[in-house]
């Protein structure tokens, strides 16, 4: 075995190791846990992430963006047909869904949050539940995401081809 | 033999179909890393956060290529390259994420890193490109880079031939030109 096939093995090894910790270590927590941990895990994918911090616009965004923005970026926003109207033109956007929001480790939404992405398929902002059942939401853009600690600074703008699962 | 897909979709239950993809992946993701840093160990940190997120993002992966993993993640590592050259350290928050303990490269990312080659390679025509892509960076063989895309084995050879050829040329000019 050459050096080079060692030290791959090694991080192989290591790697499944790792692995192995985060499925052992794995339950499923209450949802406001489980949004941290994914937050947290957000904000370490995000740093690396894709230089492709793609510019953002918010300003070019409509209300019809933004409730296209929720089922684009979580999965369980689909088929729930969001309306949202404006509190702040290009930055903070109040959304009412027609139709819960289903996912089956969730049953309260409240304080839940999730990264939205544009029709370009880059995440342009993020929304915080406001109610247990999953039918509003206030829904920030660009930098207010990241200033309401929604999405971490370098996730916003990276390439997200499909919605996230919880 | 379970595809690409399969394995990254088990491996959030299945530490060893992870292992399967590393294993089939490793030397390439090395190899593009060492190509660009010439250092390594720094190719080797860049190839560890490569894998890690690669499992932490898993679950956006989209099968566009067949089963194969391949171009998202080479995708994966070029962004892992670019945003340490971008940042001026080696990226290894995913890598920390995970709690791997390996020892760390002391290299310094910067530009030289990118020296031409994305540029030369995004210039290319894009059927050159997929040829590349699958010929040198998937590793599959003729008959498979023609099947995937819908063309000749005889077709695809001269598009991996020209692509190359295009690129040797470019970043030879480059090179001399900066000497």
């Amino acid at each position: 075995m050459t050096d080079l096939t060692a030290r791959l093995d090694s991080l192989g090894n290591a790697l499944e190791h790792a692995v192995a910790r985060e499925i052992g270590g794995r339950e499923q927590p209450p949802r406001g846990l489980r949004i941290s941990r994914r937050a947290a895990l957000i904000a370490a994918v995000v740093t690396v992430a894709i230089g492709g911090a793609a510019a953002f616009a918010a300003d070019r965004l409509t209300s019809t963006d933004v409730q296209s923005s929720l089922p684009a970026g979580e999965a369980a926003f689909i088929g729930t047909d969001p309306a949202c109207t404006p509190v702040e033109e290009g930055v903070e956007y109040h959304c009412v869904l027609a139709r819960r929001p289903f996912h089956e480790w969730t049953s309260n939404w409240t304080n839940a949050k999730e990264p939205t992405v544009d029709a370009t398929k880059h995440v342009n902002g993020g929304c915080v539940g406001l109610t247990a059942d999953g039918l509003e939401w206030e829904c920030y853009l660009g930098q207010a995401a990241v200033d309401h600690g929604i999405v971490g600074q370098g996730f916003l703008g990276q390439y997200a081809p499909g919605p996230g699962h919880g | 033999m379970r595809s690409d897909a399969e394995l990254l979709a088990a491996s959030g239950r299945e530490p060893a179909a992870f292992r399967e993809l590393y294993d089939r992946y490793a030397t390439r993701v090395y190899g593009y890393q060492l190509r660009r840093s010439r250092d390594p160990d720094a190719a080797h940190d860049l190839t560890a956060e490569t894998f890690a997120q690669a499992w932490l993002v898993r679950k956006r992966f989209r099968d566009e290529a067949s089963g194969s993993i391949g171009p998202w993640l080479f995708g994966i590592a070029r962004n892992v390259l670019l945003a340490s050259v971008r940042r001026g350290r080696l990226e290894r928050a995913s890598s920390e994420r995970l709690g791997l303990e390996l020892p760390r490269a002391a290299a310094r990312p910067d530009e030289t890193w990118l020296d031409g080659l994305d540029e030369a390679f995004d210039s290319l025509p894009e059927t050159q490109q997929d040829a590349i892509r699958l010929r040198v960076l998937e590793d599959r063989d003729y008959p498979d880079v023609a099947e995937l895309l819908g063309t000749t084995e005889q077709a695809a050879r001269v598009r991996v031939h020209r692509g190359l050829a295009t690129l040797r040329n470019r970043l030879t000019t480059r090179e001399e030109l900066t000497r």
